[in-house]
């Protein structure tokens, strides 16, 4: 008994005050989190937007019951965040996230393909933190521009010449930011667009 | 009873300046160093992390000086990390729903405000000691200290790796933008300079 007593007196402020603290964080949360996940959609509906201009609406597979998880680059398996681009009834793409290793630290992609997964739309940067003047021109549209009508099979980047058919001209003094966007399409692409194929969401490339 | 109103805003101003100057947190006491080098490649992000740090501080000295004298001496540490994490993490929120571009830009950098030396230092050394008026007077010094200090860093980097101040152009069309400053070594050459001169600017009057 006279434990619990001394265990009380010295910790009665702590628990006193850890709760009010948690109330005052319950009180944020509830208040902001609606305007935080709105300003998550609205900035993800004006990239998909700029992406597939003809579609209005960016409907997730999961309003449509499904869900579609795929191998992330570390090998471990994840859902992954697709919107049907539509505009009435009519589909024109598909947009999704994905994400990867980059020069500094994570990069965090939207990309967007034509309905049939046969033509990259273009991708965006959702949030990097790449090398001020080098890597984060990965932002910039004449990088982001080159992904606009490529395949949707593997891309290779060089670093000289011309950026033909399923080739992507680096960034001049980040090669391995221009990489690694590379690699996490390259990877993304090809296991969203089989898991489609797997869930019957589009047709299969033998069919088309 | 004048004299003893004298001596009390006496101590309110000095309070008040300590952390202008003479205790200036990043050039005088040299605390809060990650976000003095990690978020004054411009001057908004700066400016952001210099209110979100005031808004801290205030917060954080008005409670812990509430409780001064409830505080157990072997629990105080744990009390006061729970207090701050307690005001970051409104201010984090805060952020991501008002200004989620600015909250993206400084990316970890808000939540790290927890870790700050800039106010576990203070909540110590007078939150703890002192009564509520004389906490918020030095949190409020000792967060504008912080504050201009990081604008004044964030400002040099800005307009050397851009030409720009406040994405307005300032330098000439001749100036050639020196990427460097944007980037760490920009940060740590800006800071080393200024130490330098505050130390000389300083030398022999302390």
């Amino acid at each position: 008994m006279s434990k619990i007593k001394y265990f009380v007196q010295q910790s009665w402020l702590l628990i006193v005050s850890s709760f009010c603290f948690g109330l005052l964080l319950a009180i944020a949360n509830a208040a902001w989190s609606p305007i935080i996940e709105q300003n998550r959609i609205n900035k993800l509906n004006v990239l998909a937007g700029r992406l597939i201009p003809k579609a209005k609406d960016f409907v997730p597979l999961e309003e449509l019951g499904v869900e579609i998880k795929v191998k992330l680059l570390k090998g471990e398996k994840k859902k992954v965040d697709v919107y049907k681009a539509v505009t009435g009834d009519e589909c024109f793409g598909w947009t999704f996230n994905a994400v990867g290793p980059g020069f500094q630290d994570k990069i965090e992609l939207i990309i967007a393909v034509d309905k049939d997964f046969k033509t990259i739309a273009g991708f965006d940067v959702l949030a990097s933190n790449e090398s001020p003047g080098t890597g984060d021109k990965i932002k910039e549209e004449d990088f982001r521009t080159q992904f606009k009508a490529k395949p949707a099979a593997k891309l290779e980047v060089i670093k000289s010449g011309e950026a033909r058919d399923n080739k992507i001209l680096a960034i001049s003094g980040a090669t391995i930011s221009s990489e690694a966007v590379v690699k996490i399409i390259n990877h993304y692409v090809k296991e969203v667009k089989e898991e489609m194929q797997r869930k019957g969401l589009i047709g299969n490339d033998k069919e088309q | 009873m004048t004299k003893n109103s004298d001596t009390t805003a006496g101590i309110y101003k000095e309070t008040l300046l300590a952390g202008l100057w003479r205790e200036n947190p990043v050039f005088r006491l040299l605390l809060g160093m990650c976000p003095t080098l990690a978020v004054t490649a411009a001057v908004k992000p700066a400016l952001t992390m210099g209110l979100s740090v005031i808004f801290v501080l205030v917060c954080s000295n008005i409670v812990v000086s509430l409780m001064r004298n409830l505080l157990k001496p072997h629990l105080r540490i744990l009390m006061f990390t729970l207090t701050i994490a307690t005001f970051v993490t409104i201010a984090d929120l805060f952020l991501k729903a008002f200004q989620p571009e600015m909250s993206e830009t400084l990316g970890p950098y808000v939540p790290l405000i927890i870790v700050n030396c800039i106010i576990i230092c203070r909540a110590e050394a007078c939150a703890s000691k002192n009564n509520l008026l004389v906490s918020i007077i030095d949190a409020v010094g000792m967060g504008v200290g912080f504050t201009l200090t990081l604008c004044v860093l964030a400002g040099v980097r800005e307009l050397l790796s851009t030409g720009m101040i406040f994405e307005a152009k300032v330098m000439p069309d001749w100036f050639v933008p020196w990427a460097a400053m944007s980037m760490p070594v920009g940060a740590f050459i800006t800071l080393g300079l200024l130490l330098g001169l505050v130390n000389k600017l300083t030398k022999g009057k302390s």
